[in-house]
């Protein structure tokens, strides 16, 4: 195909808006790529990397769906939350490596949206040694998760489940993601280059797997410092 | 799930089924550590099963905890498996998905995590840690004489491939490559009688930390027992690292440090004009220079004086304890020493509930061509590969071991002034990016340096589980 403005090319670039492509893709264009072309799962969360000044602040999309996404059970999430206000203030106090945590009932889930400093599974195993009850509390309210109440003896059956519940990062450079899919593939990462234009398709072929995710690890607008970097700056002690 | 925390605790009973050299050292000349492949599965088990019943003409005893006296053995032997090496032995898919992830991945999967990269990366490491999937077992054995390693090594050749064979030894007076003393400061555990920890005054550690199925350090959390009892029971984790050390580059960058420091404005504060008789017999203001930033950069004077209670000498008269001090904010041992990065003590850290959580029990020798850091040639740099033979030994690699690595060692994120700082001993540094604040007495600042390298590179390693007697009659018997 040239790149010439002829009337093939531009009725090839309208496809994606023609109702009966759209349906073709859909039911059998997509469906056959998955089928030929699986993709596995991403892992969630950030990536290890080598910089530490990268490596201090880092985003969880925790998102956790609800064992009853009535008004009722949205009613209970809530409840959860609001009883343990206290020890969660607490909780983030002593754990030390939290920016800060919200909760968000979206869609038939909770959410539990943080930034903190350092490593995922000290994030958490701190967090379960500082205020495990807390999260007995939620995960009471989600979906296939009671079976690790209480927290604290399934520490590492805990982490593995939040980690798997935390949305995949979709790397901030697009290419990358072919590398990140070759990884989860067990293929050799010196492999033969891929071609750009297949990018389209393994993001497409992703999003089956990985529907839910974070764009990017998230954006700030000054470097990542610790939070007890800038609680010591701003002298409330650390 | 088998929550086996134990209230009343039989502690000679768990001594005699827990491997030694994990709960007390076997203060041995030297190691051999082979590394096996099971080829044969029938061969493999059956030796096992003798090993771990007393041993045998042909096959060598498992070297069980107890402390036994007088009645030295010639040599010790023990075994740590790995995740594949479980496998390889016909452990049930419902038994292996009981072990924690960050085994069942193995060391080369954590890579990232724990500084593998670069010219540490695994696949840059020499076999056998090329073919980690290969790597089943690391037998250790544990001797005052050559004849008797080349005599085990002989009969487990017999029962398994041997991949590869790494040799080390005591380089004597206590001491590691870079020149320091060693193995002064370990972890102490309740009920356990330890003659070389008797006077430390740290608080005690729970078994947990150290063994499966008994409390933790934190508070209320258990870690996951393997199933079955049998095999989980008493057990431990293991990390094994090959870590080569640059004694060359280590000492000619204290050479460097020492220049610039002389230049420094600040030098009088570090070092007042004369003080350097003090420091150590016989130095000039150079070489004392030279023993301050190493003793700050470990959190000892090379001669294992600690440099926290014993800050202008490194031969304290009166003598100060060893092992007894603790860090406050007033410490002039920097924050960013290796010891007090690997073991902050009582002292204030920002993952306060953290604090004495994330122990380790070392057991390491050196490996490798002698190396006089008083008495080495300048001119003909002599980088010949030695370093550390080490084991880190946890009951849970993930909330111990790699804790420490991630978030202590390398980042610093304990302390706000060192985080995004390496540690100055082992870091994955690099030199356009390091720095290490050297402390001023009476809290009159710091002095940072710059410019050092990477001095310790992984060579090799691997995550072992280190059986029980229990256990390893268990797998012999699968
Ligand atoms: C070649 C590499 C290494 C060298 C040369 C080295 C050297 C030393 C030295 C000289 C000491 C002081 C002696 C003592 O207190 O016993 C020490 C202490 C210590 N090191 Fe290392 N080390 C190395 C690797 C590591 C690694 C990889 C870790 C942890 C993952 C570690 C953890 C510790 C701990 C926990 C202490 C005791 C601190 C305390 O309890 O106060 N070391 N090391």
């Amino acid at each position: 195909m040239t790149n010439k403005d002829t009337w093939f090319n531009r009725y090839v670039n309208s496809l994606p808006t023609r109702g009966w492509f759209k349906l073709l893709s859909r039911y059998v264009v997509v469906p056959y790529w998955i089928w030929r072309d699986p993709k596995p799962k991403l892992p969630g969360g950030p990536r290890e990397s080598p910089q530490p000044s990268e490596n201090t602040q880092r985003m969880m999309n925790l998102i956790m769906p609800l064992k009853d996404p009535s008004p009722m059970g949205r009613a209970m999430a809530a409840m959860a939350i609001a009883q343990n206000v206290d020890e969660i203030f607490s909780g983030l106090d002593n754990v030390g490596t939290v920016h800060t945590a919200r909760f968000l009932i979206l869609g038939d889930n909770l959410c539990m949206i943080s930034v903190y400093d350092g490593d995922f599974s000290n994030y958490i195993r701190d967090f379960i040694e500082t205020i495990g009850s807390v999260f007995d509390a939620v995960i009471s309210q989600i979906k296939g998760a009671e079976h690790m109440i209480p927290t604290c003896d399934h520490v590492e059956e805990f982490i593995e489940w939040v980690h798997d519940h935390d949305l995949f990062q979709a790397p901030d450079f697009p290419t990358d993601l072919f590398a990140l899919q070759d990884a989860a593939k067990g293929l050799p990462t010196d492999g033969p280059a891929h071609e750009i234009m297949t990018l389209p398709r393994d993001l497409i072929l992703q999003l089956h797997a990985n529907p839910n995710l974070s764009l990017g690890g998230g954006y700030r607008s000054y470097p990542g410092y610790s939070a007890a970097q800038v609680r010591d700056k701003f002298g409330v002690g650390w | 799930m088998n929550k086996q925390v134990k209230k009343d605790v039989d502690i000679d009973a768990i001594e005699r089924d827990v491997q030694g050299n994990i709960l007390r050292s076997y203060s041995r000349h030297l190691v051999r550590h082979l590394m096996l492949e099971v080829t044969n599965v029938a061969a493999a088990r059956r030796f096992l099963g003798v090993a771990a019943n007393g041993g045998s003409e042909a096959v060598p005893a498992i070297t069980p905890g107890s402390d036994w006296g007088k009645a030295k053995p010639p040599s010790n032997f023990n075994i740590g498996l790995t995740f594949e090496g479980l496998k390889a032995l016909g452990v049930s898919r419902r038994t292996l998905q009981t072990f924690p992830v960050e085994f069942s991945q193995g060391m080369t999967k954590r890579a990232m995590k724990i500084g593998d990269f670069g010219d540490s990366a695994p696949d840059k490491w020499p076999a056998p840690f090329d073919t980690p999937e290969k790597v089943h077992i690391v037998a250790s054995i544990h001797a005052d004489e050559e004849g008797q390693l080349d005599k085990v090594e002989a009969q487990v050749a017999k029962a398994f491939t041997v991949l590869g064979v790494r040799d080390g030894r005591g380089l004597g007076r206590g001491k590691v490559f870079f020149g320091y003393k060693d193995s002064i400061s370990q972890p102490r555990f309740k009920w356990v009688k330890d003659r070389t920890q008797a006077t430390a005054d740290e608080p005690l550690d729970p078994l947990g930390t150290i063994l499966l199925g008994y409390p933790t350090s934190m508070e209320d959390m258990s870690f996951r027992v393997p199933y079955p009892d049998a095999l989980g029971l008493n057990g431990s984790f293991n990390a094994f690292r090959i870590l080569a050390q640059a004694s060359y580059d280590y000492e000619i960058y204290l050479d460097e440090a020492a220049d610039f420091l002389l230049k420094h404005k600040d030098v009088d504060l570090l070092l007042p004009p004369g003080a350097e008789k003090k420091v150590g017999k016989g130095l000039d203001r150079h070489a004392a220079l030279r023993e301050i930033v190493a003793a700050q950069m470990c959190g000892r004077w090379r001669n294992g004086t600690p440099y926290e209670t014993s800050p202008d000498t490194m031969d304290p008269d009166p003598d100060v304890s060893p092992t007894n001090f603790d860090y406050s904010a007033q410490s002039r041992c920097p924050a960013g020493a290796h010891m007090r990065r690997a073991n902050p003590r009582g002292g204030h850290i920002v993952q306060r509930i953290a604090t004495y959580t994330r122990r380790l029990v070392r057991r390491g020798m050196s490996y490798g061509p002698d190396f006089d850091p008083d008495d080495f040639d300048r001119k003909n740099p002599d980088r010949r590969e030695r370093g550390l033979l080490g084991n880190f030994l946890c009951a849970n690699l993930g909330a111990q071991f790699e804790a420490v690595m991630c978030d202590w060692l390398n980042v610093g994120l304990q302390t706000p002034s060192i985080t995004g700082t390496n540690d100055p001993l082992l870091g994955a540094n690099t030199a356009e990016t390091s720095r290490f604040d050297l402390t001023l007495p009476d809290n009159a600042g710091t002095i940072s340096i710059y410019g050092f390298p990477r001095f310790v590179t992984a060579r090799g390693g691997a995550y072992t589980f280190l059986p029980s007697l229990t256990a390893i009659r268990y797998l012999s018997e699968l």
